[in-house]
């Protein structure tokens, strides 16, 4: 079975060397004619390397240069970010960022600022990574315009109750607050990528599969949505508090056992669903192992039979974990094509897009100085544990005194450098090794920075802006009664709301404001806690499969919930 | 563009010696008096001409910053060429050029070829290391020597010529291995088309598949 192994492993690899070296040829290998790239293969916007020549030298894989953007103005709330290119595993960085900075508009009155932060890891090809972080954001953008009339402060909402559009007496009374707006507007972006992605691969060459981890903020709260293997860590003086789970086929293998149950045609007969406490042979035909059933977590005996020999649908234990001894995350975008090795079966309906969605409140939560939020692909984590980054962040900013302006806005740059650092290492001889001589990874590395107080200032501004501005509107409502057909007296107020500073150059503006449904505003003192896991859909579907009952460890359970929130509340009285 | 040669540059020295500077106005020709702090490395690249051959210099400038040093140490490897640059208005750059020398030898091949350089010749009202200096300092240690001002251009070209031309000579000794990559130093597809067994090297060459 070992060659089932390396059949995966040299396929992956295989079809990326092709699908990166044969870019300027425009037939296959048979001959026919190649599909069109979409998007033509880059390093993050922010980074501004100029041209194929400097994404080469930052590709350097003997030397994996630490690449961090060159302008730090470009970077909302001077955050930070760096890369390194894997050490030769593949021949491209498939690791994909992006940084967008945007607002939702209605009717040119009222502005819903929000910054979104993207990371992506792509498999077996950079394609699916390259079309999320050129594509995901505007699809976003436009789900949240279908809501905005249940984002926007009170007022607003106060006015659609008044126009009676939202009595609809037939409709049963259901409470959804502002968060499961956005919540769901993320769930849906997450699906129409992939679907956007598999629509595509019929006119263009889309390459591979990709991990998704985004960070929204918006409405003075931190949305986390993680689908993938990348993580989202709140580092909080030394302490780390994760603020999403990794989706492997080891955290994820009852929902895979579970789906091969109730799908067995999915396996095309050549793996099972069972799980033995080791891999039966042929001599323990007739025997009794150790065993379980997708629906079990514990072990029980079975007689093992032929059929059980066959290849478990989930093998392999940690990193090493794989579905269909062939991809070893099991939620993102992509691989629509990819199938078991040397047969027919497809991965993609073990695969799911589905993100957990988890919030913070940043208005509510008091927010210092040095809180800040990394996210990271596995290159990061694989190698430097939570703990460990938290204390690496503490570490780089204490080196950048608020007293030296002149450095003090790379600190967070800096604090991305070091982690990379980290997991990167040094090259010794042959191989590359971290400062306490641990093997590091040879995996591509991306890794932000985003300090949340930052973005407590700034929302706290808007808000502020938002309410003068509501109360000039009121004003105003005056004045137009007085002198209606004076245009001057009626832009004014749309003028001051105005923040030219904001980058608009990609946003798209088709958000028609949809009719109003019935919805009310959600109790703000209903939400409590710094962290909230919004996955309620536990529904079983073919190819979405979702969370298995209580397990041992259980990757959909808020493992935080319990243990974070009392330290960090402890900590606001402490420092209060 | 096609090209016969790649060397491989670092710039290293001191915060605020003009490292940057100097890149920019040897890639740009401009001068930028308020340059942001380099954190980590930052590229540059031109195309010099040396004996009628096309060399490309791939230079990479790094931060001066100490503690960035344990990062920037990771970017000697591999270069065939070494920018050793301190501020003559500022003695202390000249006196740490001992431990910056000590680390290139320590982080880079042997062969790599140094060249000191004392910036900011046109502050000549300021200066506080004399030009004799770093004369004995380069003589001491087996380096090539000069001073030059980054925002009058004054000498730049040079030293970035002088360095290519060094290294250029020792590839005609065969001091370098120009097959081993890690000496900073790669044939461009010029080379290519006079190899006799590989006829096909050219072509692909021409499609701009060389890598630099």
């Amino acid at each position: 079975m070992l060659n089932k192994f390396k059949n995966a492993f040299f396929s992956v690899v295989n079809n990326l060397d092709t699908a990166s070296l044969d870019k300027n040829n425009d037939v296959g290998p048979n001959g026919e004619p190649k599909l069109p790239l979409k998007f033509p293969y880059t390093r993050p916007h922010f980074l501004q390397l100029n041209g194929e020549d400097e994404i080469q030298v930052a590709g350097d894989h003997a030397i994996r240069p630490i690449i961090v953007p060159r302008d730090i103005t470009k970077m909302p709330w001077n955050s930070g970010y760096a890369e390194a290119v894997n050490a030769g595993k593949s021949l491209r960085n498939e690791d994909q960022a992006r940084i967008h900075v945007g607002y939702l508009e209605r009717r040119s009155r009222q502005r819903i600022p929000y910054s979104y932060f993207a990371l992506f890891d792509g498999h077996a090809g950079t394609g699916a990574a390259i079309s999320a972080s050129n594509e995901l954001h505007c699809i976003l953008h436009d789900k949240l315009m279908e809501v905005i009339h249940h984002l926007l402060p009170t007022p607003e909402i106060n006015e659609s109750t008044q126009n009676g559009r939202n009595q609809v007496l037939w409709f049963p009374e259901r409470e959804i607050g502002v968060e499961s707006f956005i919540v769901g507007a993320l769930e849906a972006t997450f699906h129409e990528m992939d679907n956007l992605i598999a629509e595509d691969r019929f006119v263009y060459r889309v390459t591979g599969g990709c991990t998704v981890v985004v960070s929204l903020f918006i409405c003075g709260k931190l949305f986390v949505s993680n689908a993938g293997d990348s993580r989202a860590v709140l580092c909080r003086g030394r302490k780390a508090f994760p603020l999403s789970n990794d989706f492997t086929p080891e955290t994820e293998r009852q929902r895979i056992r579970k789906l091969a149950a109730l799908q067995p045609e999915l396996l095309g007969g050549e793996y099972t669903a069972l799980d033995f406490s080791r891999r039966p042979n042929r001599r323990d035909i007739g025997q009794r192992l150790l065993y379980r059933e997708p629906h079990m977590t514990g072990w029980a005996y079975k007689t093992v039979t032929p059929e059980d020999l066959k290849f478990p649908v989930v093998y392999g234990e940690g990193k090493r974990s794989r579905v269909l001894a062939t991809i070893g995350v099991t939620r993102g975008f992509g691989d629509h094509d990819l199938r078991a090795p040397n047969s027919s079966i497809l991965i993609k309906p073990f695969l799911s897009s589905q993100p957990e969605v988890r919030i913070v409140d940043i208005e509510k939560e008091a927010i210092y100085d040095t809180d800040v939020l990394v996210m990271g692909t596995d290159g990061l984590w694989d190698v430097t544990s939570n703990e460990r980054v938290a204390e690496s962040v503490q570490r780089s900013l204490e080196q950048f005194p608020a007293e030296d302006a002149a450095r003090y806005r790379y600190r967070f740059t800096s604090a991305a450098q070091d982690l990379v650092m980290c997991s990167r290492g040094k090259l010794n001889e042959r191989s590359w090794r971290t400062a306490d001589s641990k093997s590091a990874t040879i995996d591509d590395i991306s890794v932000f920075v985003i300090p949340l107080a930052a973005y407590k200032e700034e929302h706290l501004r808007w808000k502020q802006e938002m309410e003068s501005q509501s109360q000039r509107q009121s004003d105003h409502q005056v004045s137009v009664d007085i002198a209606v057909n004076d245009p001057s007296t009626v832009e004014s107020p749309v003028m001051a709301a105005n923040q030219p500073g904001r980058m608009t150059a990609d946003i798209h503006t088709n958000g028609i404001p949809p009719v109003d449904k019935a919805a009310t505003l959600l109790d703000p003192e209903e939400k409590a806690g710094v962290v909230a896991v919004a996955e309620e859909d536990k529904d079983t579907t073919v190819g979405d499969a979702a969370a298995p009952p209580e397990v041992i460890v259980d990757p959909l359970q808020p493992v935080t919930d319990g243990t974070s929130d009392p330290e960090i509340e402890d900590k606001n009285e402490s420092n209060s | 563009m096609s090209y016969a040669y790649l060397f491989k540059y670092i710039i290293i020295g001191d915060t605020g010696v003009g490292k940057s500077c100097l890149l920019l106005q040897f890639t740009d020709k401009r001068f930028q008096p308020v340059h942001d702090l380099t954190i980590g490395v930052e590229f540059g690249a031109r195309m010099i001409t040396i004996d009628g051959k096309q060399i490309k210099l791939q230079i990479w400038d790094t931060a001066g910053q100490e503690a960035f040093r344990s990062i920037t140490r990771s970017y000697y490897r591999g270069a065939a060429g070494a920018l050793l640059v301190y501020d003559i208005t500022r003695r202390d750059t000249f006196n740490h050029l001992t431990t910056w020398l000590e680390d290139a030898r320590q982080h880079s091949n042997s062969n790599m070829v140094i060249m000191l350089i004392g910036n900011k010749s046109d502050l000549e009202s300021r200066r506080e290391v004399k030009k004799e200096e770093g004369e004995a300092f380069a003589r001491e240690h087996g380096l090539v020597f000069m001073e030059t001002s980054a925002k009058t251009a004054a000498n730049v070209e040079e030293a970035f010529i002088n360095t290519a031309r060094e290294i250029y000579e020792k590839i005609q000794e065969g001091v370098f291995d120009i097959n081993n990559e890690a000496n900073g130093i790669k044939l461009g597809p010029q080379h290519l088309p006079s190899n006799a067994n590989t006829p096909s090297g050219g072509a692909s060459a021409s499609q701009g598949g060389a890598c630099c």
